[in-house]
């Protein structure tokens, strides 16, 4: 059986709301029922069809083929499957995504993997804002579940992050890990001002030197067991983080926030 | 045009009819008496075993003013999982427990309600509620105007202002709100809160005016009788949410002296401190107080679990249950001298000891209290519950079996502490129809309203008789607003506007000369600006004002 494929024949001028393409809710669906599914596209309700081809049957893996950087909420609340998407995407990038995994060549909007909570993306670019945040409002961010970018990514990585892992091998932008509550934030290149925002725990491991802020406590050079564990964890990954040469167990810490509860930690690489 | 509604079981209480069938005549918007044998019939409805009420009203609900606002920038989680998509004739918006201003209009009036009043207009945000409530499509609107907390009131208190002087103000002010009503929250605390007082009782003095809540209910409700407003002060009292509050509330009862006064969500004023948790229901004890007190009317509050947002006026109580936000995040905040404000979701559970009381309290206050023309339904939207949940009580109220079913499943601590099981009153359709239609008309004085006789005006709901009467009461098969037909099958066929509902007591004008003063010297408003014009409800053409006898008028 050959993936379930939809090439986008048309780039419309408004957003499209890809949320219903998910692999759980194409199931045991022909592609003519598939072909008439509504999408919304600005104020318009469009059928499937009339901006993709479709192909394939196998739904438990969706490839969007075309894509461009309107197409938003793709894999959202995804429950199981494989999306794969060729080209840029927009915003909202698996949000709140509950298992599976998604993959994207190019680069993503604003929100990706906002409060996903299980599961695996992988973005292949760049990234925009909010990556693996919460919703405007909203307290809770990503909740578990693991996303890798291999481009740079833009402000408030991590934003109020509760669990689960965030692996960045290029640049971020400014509040990295701003409000996190809990979890773990891996940069290797830099990032902006404000890293650790108001965290309240949680883990940012940095491989070059931010700007401190005030507000965080310089605790010394540490030799951390934990941190060859973490990166074996890393190993079966499609990464620089999965390289031997990668690892490291001598850091440099900070805590803080303490304008916050003051227990979270940056690591930087000594 | 000439509209004839056959054959349907009429319950109208305001004129003593309770299941008799007869027909209805509708022309020009009100009903009118049968038309003589050669007047055509242009439109005839045939309601034959259908159950025929006058439009509901809501004499207490939070759908106009800032705190709703606050309530929906809060909480953005719960208009996402609600959202309401336009069609050809309904705006989009979204729902749950603060739903935006068009879909507020469209879910009263799905449910057969027709008119629906906000309790709490604060004077200087009047414009900013009225505006709000003229986005509200289909139903009628009004407001009470809070006093109580406002400096300017205190300062006459303290300086010894004679009760004339009092009333003036108080009447220029419902003017100045365009208000049917004036309503006073934690009277004084609002304002105590500000002095940095956490708590204060009713014979407590304000730390800097010296005043107490009892001082101030008793001029308010004087002065509400002496210039002739219907609707008696509506009064959120001391102490709200604090487990032995009951007492407070059976000491407001008996200081008012038979004054006229309306409780508004009791419930929340009737614990006790018995049992292993040191709360208790106080239920019984305030109805035998309200069943004595023929001066005292009350509304519910009633509790109903799941999520909703408590908006309030009462910052003093609403800074106390912070940490019970949830999702937690709340707001309470000063209004320039006028009173005060607090925001914090709420999450009800049944499985709570105290939430499963407050459930079993207000219903035990329900069936407790005799008198259905001196109790109203409400949940205190959306402090209890959202508006949308009044079917699901209406059901409560009229199956015993099923409230009991439900009562089983609650925290087994709670059903100890109450007597609901017991209780075997189940109310009767027009005993519905008196809580929610004929008596609340006569309580807030609603000239031609909540009846079904010639000359009122042709507010009328049609429902299918069924035993779910949560089903029942949920989907209208007709609701006519003014004549209109607006909800076919419970769904919004016809979108008009409301009029707003307002009296204008008379006052000395020269309560103008000192407020002036006060204005230019405190407020960040002119005294200009601050009154409301009627130009500002009619202007767009869509709103107009319906001007409401005083009581001892002749209608």
């Amino acid at each position: 059986m050959s993936a379930l494929t939809f090439t986008l024949t048309i780039q419309p001028n408004q957003r499209v709301d890809m949320s219903p393409l998910v692999c759980q809710a194409l199931q045991q669906r022909e592609l003519s029922e598939i072909a008439a599914m509504p999408l919304h596209c600005g104020k318009k309700t469009l059928r499937v069809d009339e901006l993709f081809t479709i192909s394939g049957s196998d739904s438990s893996h969706i490839i969007i083929k075309n894509s461009f950087n309107k197409l938003d909420f793709i894999g959202k609340n995804l429950a199981g499957g494989r999306i794969t998407v060729e080209g840029d995407v927009g915003a909202y990038l698996g949000l709140g995504m509950l298992a599976g995994s998604i993959s994207v060549v190019g680069n993503t909007g604003l929100y990706a993997g906002a409060e996903m909570k299980k599961g695996y993306l992988e973005i292949n670019g760049n990234t925009g804002d909010f990556l693996g945040g919460a919703l405007p409002g909203n307290k809770i961010g990503m909740k578990g579940g693991l996303i890798l970018v291999k481009g740079d990514a833009g402000a408030r990585v991590g934003d109020h992050l509760r669990r689960g892992m965030i692996l960045i091998e290029g640049n971020t932008g400014d509040y990295c890990g701003s409000r996190m509550i809990a979890g773990t934030i891996a940069v290797m290149g830099t990032t902006g001002q404000h890293v650790g925002y108001a965290m309240r725990r949680g883990t940012l491991l940095l491989w070059n030197t931010p700007h401190i802020s005030a507000s965080f406590n310089d605790c010394g050079t540490h030799t951390l067991a934990f941190l060859p564990i973490i990166f074996k964890a890393f190993a079966t990954l499609n990464s620089r983080f999965a390289e031997s040469s990668t690892a490291f167990n001598r850091v440099q810490r900070y805590a803080g926030d303490m304008a916050e509860m003051g227990r979270g930690e940056i690591l930087v690489k000594h | 045009m000439l509209t004839k509604l056959t054959g349907g079981t009429i319950y109208d209480p305001a004129n003593g009819i309770a299941g008799q069938q007869h027909d209805i005549y509708i022309q020009d918007g009100r009903i009118v008496n049968p038309p003589t044998a050669d007047q055509a019939i242009d439109q005839e409805y045939n309601l034959q075993g259908k159950v025929v009420m006058s439009g509901a009203i809501d004499m207490h609900t939070h759908i106009g003013g800032g705190k709703g606002n606050i309530a929906r920038m809060l909480m953005p989680e719960d208009h996402r999982a609600d959202p309401v998509a336009r069609t050809h004739i309904c705006r989009s918006g979204c729902g749950h427990a603060m739903p935006s201003t068009f879909i507020t209009g469209y879910r009263y009036a799905e449910m057969g309600y027709t008119s629906c009043f906000e309790p709490a207009i604060l004077p200087i945000n009047a414009r900013q509620a009225h505006m709000e409530m003229a986005d509200i499509p289909i139903i009628d609107k009004g407001g009470y105007v809070m006093l109580g907390s406002d400096d300017y009131l205190l300062r006459m208190l303290t300086a010894k202002k004679d009760q004339q002087a009092i009333n003036d103000y108080v009447a220029w002010t419902i003017q100045a709100a365009k208000a049917i009503g004036v309503k006073v929250v934690n009277p004084g605390g609002i304002n105590a809160f500000k002095f940095n007082q956490r708590k204060l009782d009713l014979d407590e003095q304000n730390n800097h005016y010296g005043v107490t809540p009892r001082e101030i209910l008793h001029v308010l409700a004087t002065a509400v009788k002496a210039i002739g407003v219907s609707h008696p002060l509506h009064v959120h009292g001391c102490n709200l949410g604090v487990p032995g509050n009951m007492h407070t509330t059976l000491d407001t009862i008996q200081g008012m002296a038979g004054l006229p006064m309306h409780l508004t969500h009791i419930q929340f004023h009737s614990y006790g401190t018995e049992g292993d948790f040191k709360f208790s229901s106080g239920a019984a004890q305030i109805a035998e107080a309200i069943n004595k007190n023929k001066n005292i009317t009350i509304d519910v509050g009633q509790v109903l679990f799941g999520q909703t947002v408590t908006a309030s006026g009462d910052n003093m109580r609403q800074h106390a249950n912070h940490k019970h936000a949830n999702p937690n995040k709340w707001v309470t905040m000063d209004i320039e001298c006028d009173a005060g404000c607090g925001v914090v979701p709420f999450k009800y559970k049944d499985q709570n000891f105290v939430n499963a009381l407050q459930w079993a309290i207000g219903l035990e206050t329900f069936l407790l209290v005799d008198d259905p023309w001196r109790i109203f339904l409400t949940t205190d939207h959306p402090n209890g519950a959202p508006f949308t949940s009044y079917p699901h009580l209406i059901r409560l109220l009229m199956d015993k079996s099923f409230r009991n079913d439900m009562l089983a499943t609650l925290h087994p601590e709670a059903q100890k502490m109450t007597t609901l099981a017991s209780i075997d009153r189940e109310y009767s359709l027009n005993e519905i129809a008196i809580m929610t239609r004929a008596g609340a008309a006569k309580l807030i004085g609603l000239k031609d309203r909540g009846g079904l006789s010639a000359g009122n005006w042709a507010d009328i709901t049609v429902y299918t008789e069924h035993s779910n009467r949560e089903l029942m009461f949920t989907k209208p098969d007709y609701v006519f607003k003014d004549g209109t037909l607006v909800v076919l099958n419970g769904s919004v066929v016809a979108t008009p506007w409301g009029t707003t509902h307002t009296i204008k007591p008379n006052y000395d004008a020269s309560v103008e000369k000192e407020l002036q003063s006060y204005f230019d010297r405190y407020l960040t408003m002119k005294l200009g600006n601050f009154k409301m014009s009627d130009d500002e409800i009619t202007e767009d053409g869509r709103g107009h004002i319906t001007v409401h006898p005083l009581a001892g008028d002749v209608a």
